[in-house]
């Protein structure tokens, strides 16, 4: 995958990037590939700014 | 340790205090920061927290300042006042090193919207402080400049990234100093040097000319001695600015005013599960202990039921690694030996994840939000440890770029990620002390934009205690 990036990696740096980033895919397995077809990354944005909204209006 | 209220020496003060007391001609600008550079001479040997010491340029303008107040001419809230900050605020004409060898000798061209925000308000230049690496580690070690001490006890880590900034403020040598939060970095060296620091919500204030980790994730903050400082300086630097469109525009709200009420009435959330798991006895004493004053000043304390923390966190790094390793890119391809060992590894990793995941990691941050905030409706923001232990060694810490640092690193951030991921403010505060010495901080974590809430109870907590006033003492 080092290799596809443009930046080759040894068989030693490459088994210490699996074990490195290898918890973070485990722990969002149970995410990855159930969200809904129509979510867009730029809902979080609008979650942000809707609550800020409803704290100015207190 | 002593407390300083009753100390004639100007670096000692408040940030607030100082402010005021140049304002009314108390103390002269030179005075202050005369002080800071005294105490700077004494601590940096032990310390290295300053990347950069500049005491005749600050002298000068010190003198400035006082010439220009003479006249009736005041610059700003904070006229005449000495900072340092983070070496990663672009300053014009200044060498920005970022904690690296790549820049060592880069030269800003263009002032960082904070950094400028701060300068208009009057504040005088005494240097740079030292930092992680490209501000890419938790502990506050530095493979080109060396480690910085905690100022509690020299052979214990500051926690990082900006660790200059946390040993710096710790220490009295600035009355306060920026730092910046990507996965913990003003909360953990707030946390390990009992100082006050607060991580900002995504877009409260402008990151523009800020050196950049993870678009996503980056949020600048100030590390101070109190809460009320805090709210001074967030007061000053939120704010929309043309140069950031990521910075939210509409009002900003009188933080220094929210710091001077009460949190009687407010309902504060402790988690469940997670934050109060496998935590270092001394560190779950002080929770109860926290959780026991705000009680006592008239909060609610209810528990929390949190989403799973475990999933945010783990979104967060793949969030983080990829973002870095987009932005290092070209120097990981063209400069791979001027990288620290451990810096280069964790920018490595970054490329072995998918498009794809990072994407899902990126889509899934609205519907996790919007999640965390149904779990806390009921409450006015929710306390939890900043990290499971105090500040460890800086030999049992150094872990290099061995198999298992990275597994060192996210255990030492675990309490500090989620809210990175949620985008979501958290204010460290000084809640207590070891056995042994050293300080244990707490957060406080509320509602996207709703810094004056903590900042109301930080300030409230801190009128009630003396953490955040001890100071360490040179042995």
């Amino acid at each position: 995958m080092a290799d596809v990036a443009g930046v080759p990696a040894s068989t030693e740096v490459a088994t210490r990037i699996a074990n490195s980033i290898g918890p973070a895919f485990e722990g969002f397995a149970p995410v990855a590939g159930t969200l809904p077809f129509d979510l867009e990354p730029a809902t979080f944005l609008l979650v942000q700014a809707a609550k800020n909204n409803e704290k100015a209006a207190k | 340790m002593n407390i300083h209220q009753m100390s004639t020496e100007p670096a000692l003060m408040s940030l607030t205090s100082v402010a005021k007391a140049i304002a009314q001609k108390r103390v002269s600008s030179r005075e202050a920061t005369q002080s800071c550079l005294d105490r700077i001479a004494q601590w940096q040997p032990r310390l290295n927290a300053l990347m950069a010491i500049e005491a005749e340029q600050a002298l000068a303008a010190a003198d400035a300042a006082d010439t220009a107040l003479a006249k009736g001419k005041v610059s700003g809230a904070l006229h005449g006042v000495p900072l340092a900050h983070k070496d990663m605020y672009y300053d014009a004409g200044k060498v920005v090193t970022c904690g690296s060898r790549i820049r060592r000798d880069f030269v800003a061209t263009v002032t960082s919207t904070a950094l400028q925000r701060l300068k208009d308000a009057g504040t005088i230049r005494l240097g740079s402080l030292q930092m992680a690496e490209f501000a890419y580690g938790p502990t506050g070690h530095n493979s080109h400049y060396g480690a910085v001490h905690n100022p509690w006890a020299f052979d214990h880590i500051t926690g990082g990234s900006s660790s200059g900034s946390g040993a710096a403020v710790a220490a009295r040598l600035t009355f306060a100093a920026l730092g910046s939060d990507t996965g913990g970095s003003i909360r953990m060296p707030a946390h390990f040097c009992g100082v006050t620091g607060l991580k900002t919500t995504v877009g409260r204030i402008s990151r523009a000319g800020a050196m950049p980790l993870s678009q996503s994730l980056d949020t600048v903050g100030p590390l101070a001695r109190s809460a009320q400082d805090c709210a001074l300086l967030l007061a000053l630097m939120a704010g929309a600015d043309p140069e950031d469109p990521t910075a939210v525009t509409g009002p900003v709200p009188d933080y220094t005013a929210a710091g001077q009420q009460s949190m009687k009435g407010l309902t504060i959330g402790v988690p469940t599960a997670f934050y109060v798991d496998d935590l270092d006895a001394e560190v779950a004493r002080i929770l109860d202990e926290t959780i026991a004053v705000l009680k006592r000043e008239g909060a609610h304390v209810v528990q929390v039921e949190l989403p799973d923390q475990r999933q945010l966190t783990a979104a967060c790094q793949l969030v983080l690694a990829t973002e870095a390793a987009a932005f290092h890119k070209r120097w990981l391809i063209e400069r791979p030996q001027d990288y620290g060992p451990q810096v280069l590894m964790r920018l490595q990793n970054g490329l072995a994840i998918p498009g794809v995941l990072y994407l899902e990691a990126m889509r899934w941050r609205g519907p996790a939000l919007s999640a965390h905030l149904a779990a806390v409706a009921g409450v006015d923001a929710v306390i939890a440890p900043v990290a499971p232990v105090a500040a460890p060694t800086i030999a049992e810490s150094d872990v290099g770029n061995s198999p298992d640092a990275e597994a060192v690193i996210q255990r030492l951030t675990r309490f500090t990620r989620a809210i990175n991921y949620l985008g979501l403010p958290s204010l460290g505060i000084p809640a207590g002390f070891t056995a042994s010495g050293l300080p244990v901080g707490m957060q406080l974590i509320g509602r996207s934009f709703d810094e004056a809430m903590l900042l109301r109870i930080g300030a409230a907590f801190q009128r009630v205690t003396d953490f955040h006033d001890r100071v360490p003492e040179l042995p």
